[in-house]
């Protein structure tokens, strides 16, 4: 479970203060499918951040499971980040000189499993997002769409609790990204993971059973999807 | 993430930029190749310098070094330093094994029509046996050549090429201040760096030299002892008692070659010094090369450091990516310097014939100047490298 109390970033621009987030106050708990939406530069991605540890809040509270976060040390923080949250982007962020396996790999290397079982539970992630015929592929060889699939399967081979995926449909087309969007919705109901998708496009948002709107750094809408389903055209 | 991981990253990014990789390496190359070398040759040149200078080991010489007064008090000492009865003398010293004299004089040789200035050297048995003088053909000077004063000789092989062409010597008569002596044997050609210092030289019995020409001077003594421990004492009785026979105060006196092999040591070891701040320097340059190119590579490297922090990856074992990284570039650039420089030893001391000292301390050594600089200069870039904010290394075009 998610608990943000409070939450306000800054940024010091030049002289200027400029609150990018405002006393944002949000409870994800486990298992939700949450779209978040907005206007660009409202503040979204930096939410997300503050959400998978890689940037911290000004101010305000964080609790994890009902435990404080925020006087965490980097390398706890980066421990934290590699057991329970898996990221995806929009620009897939996969390391271009590795295989699709070796970057699925990756997660579980910071983790210390050992070499056997991190193929083994590579090859599985991969199998699960529909890639298994591409394991040996460099990302140049693969469309969008199977990048994202590769990245997804990266983000889910250490079983994390959450996925934070910042606009995963934003490079792709309508048809791929009906596919990312069933995969996270398959992802959600079967291992129960709580999903956290940023979106721009009403059609990704309406996969969520939960839409959150952003504007200006604060919340100003935060509604039950009664019939979460897909509705890209 | 394990040790293993690390080098197998450093490995593939080493190995895209290939070119680059090279061009890095080649600082550390010169400096790690310069670095074997000098501790190969500067080993295995001061030992066979000692050898040279020193001798056979296990002997000492005297030396006559009379003062200004003894000198004016008895002129012609200056030149018959020894007699006969001073090394019978010194031989009848206890800890005294063997007693080598020698008397050498510059003479003319000549077999048939042609003649040259030779050094002679009228020597004793003992001489032969210490100097471990070693006929190629023919024989040695035998005990019935020295007791019965017999007009035979053996020359070295540098008397052999002046003088004789394509006429085997053994057997020949040669003249030594018109006296006629028969070869017997000639020496074995010394090989390398010593083969330059060969000069013409005939041995003949001590015994013959001053039966023929009446020559009693002696040049120098050596001594050898029955116990190396009793080298020294056996110097100083001998210098004491021959400062006692001849009324001197402290003209005999031993010379002392462990002090000669210091120096010698000394002199080496300068050398070394010189061309090893020359490696130093080479190694300095190549080291901030690396530097230079590890700062590169955290810059292009962004986004994937950025990534990686994504992942979990902790601030530490980014710093430790980076470092394995340039360690293994100065590591792969060190393992050739020790080859290249290995290389360069081999052929220089085949050259000048100096045994070559490539021992596993040196390559050890070679390992450890690289690893160390990795570590130095890898330091900086992969601190920065560790200190990047994921969010912008994640936005890093
Ligand atoms: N390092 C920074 N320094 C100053 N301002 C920043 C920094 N990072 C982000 N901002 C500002 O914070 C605001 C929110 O940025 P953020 O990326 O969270 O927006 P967003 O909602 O994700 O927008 P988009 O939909 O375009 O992705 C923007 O106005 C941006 O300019
Ligand atoms: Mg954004």
């Amino acid at each position: 479970m998610i608990q943000l109390e409070s939450i306000t970033k800054t940024y010091q621009v030049g002289t200027e203060k400029v609150d990018v987030l405002k006393n944002i106050d949000l409870t994800i708990e486990d298992g939700e499918f949450v779209a978040i939406m907005g206007p660009s530069g409202s503040g979204k991605s930096t939410l997300m951040n503050i959400i998978g540890f890689l940037d911290r809040p000004t101010k305000g509270k964080y609790f994890l499971d009902g435990k404080e976060i925020v006087d965490m040390q980097d390398h706890e923080l980066a421990r934290i980040r590699n057991q329970t949250i898996g990221f995806v982007f929009q620009q897939f962020h996969l390391l271009p000189r590795l295989t699709a396996l070796k970057n699925v790999e990756l997660p579980m290397i910071y983790a210390g499993v050992k070499k056997q079982e991190r193929m083994i539970r590579a090859r599985e992630a991969l199998e699960k997002v529909g890639l298994s015929e591409r394991m040996d592929y460099l990302p140049n060889k693969l469309s969008g769409g199977q990048k994202q699939r590769v990245a997804i399967a990266r983000a889910i081979v250490n079983e994390p609790q959450v996925i934070l995926a910042d606009e995963p449909t934003g490079a792709l087309d309508s048809k791929t990204s009906k596919q990312i969007m069933e995969l996270f919705t398959m992802l959600n109901k079967e291992e129960g993971t709580t999903i956290v998708v940023v979106t721009h496009e009403q059609g990704v948002a309406a996969y969520a059973d939960r839409i959150i709107y952003v504007r200006d750094g604060t919340i100003i809408q935060d509604d039950t999807n009664p019939e979460p389903g897909g509705d890209i055209k | 993430m394990s040790i293993i991981e690390n080098i197998k990253i450093a490995l593939s990014s080493i190995f895209v930029h290939k070119m680059r990789s090279i061009l890095t390496m080649l600082g550390i190359i010169i400096g790690i190749s310069s670095v074997i070398f000098i501790v190969a040759l500067g080993q295995g040149g001061t030992e066979q310098l000692k050898s040279l200078i020193v001798g056979p080991g296990n002997t000492v010489s005297l030396t006559y070094m009379p003062s200004e007064e003894e000198i004016q008090k008895n002129p012609t000492m200056l030149w018959t330093p020894f007699t006969e009865d001073d090394i019978r003398a010194v031989e009848s010293i206890p800890e005294v094994a063997k007693v080598v004299t020698s008397s050498e004089s510059f003479g003319t040789v000549r077999f048939r029509e042609n003649h040259q200035e030779a050094y002679i050297a009228g020597v004793n048995q003992a001489y032969i046996e210490v100097n471990e003088l070693h006929v190629a053909s023919g024989r040695n000077l035998l005990a019935s050549d020295f007791l019965g004063a017999r007009r035979t000789a053996v020359i070295n092989a540098k008397v052999q090429e002046e003088l004789f062409e394509d006429v085997n010597p053994l057997g020949e008569i040669i003249y030594i201040d018109a006296q006629p002596f028969e070869i017997v044997g000639i020496l074995e050609k010394p090989e390398g760096l010593l083969s330059s210092f060969d000069t013409m030289t005939v041995y003949i019995p001590w015994e013959t030299l001053r039966a023929v020409t009446g020559e009693n001077r002696i040049s120098y003594i050596t001594i050898q002892a029955e116990n190396t421990e009793d080298l020294q004492i056996a110097g100083e009785k001998a210098a004491h008692l021959l400062n006692q026979i001849h009324g001197t105060e402290d003209a005999y006196q031993v010379l002392n070659m462990e002090q000669i092999a210091e120096g010698i040591s000394q002199i080496t070891g300068i050398m070394t010094m010189i061309i090893g701040s020359i490696a130093g320097i080479s190694l300095l340059v190549g080291g901030i090369g690396v530097m230079n190119i590890m700062l590169v590579s955290v810059t292009e490297r962004t986004r994937e450091i950025g990534i990686r922090m994504a992942l979990g990856a902790t601030r530490g074992q980014i710093l430790f990516q980076f470092l394995t990284e340039s360690v293994t570039l100065t590591l792969i650039g060190g393992m050739i310097g020790i080859i290249f420089g290995s290389f360069a030893a081999m052929i220089v001391s085949a050259f000048i014939g100096f045994t070559l000292t490539i021992s596993l301390p040196v390559i050890l050594i070679g390992l450890g100047f690289s690893m160390v600089i990795g570590i130095i200069f890898g330091i900086l870039p992969a601190n920065k490298a560790s200190n990047l904010d994921p969010i912008e290394s994640l936005r890093y075009e």
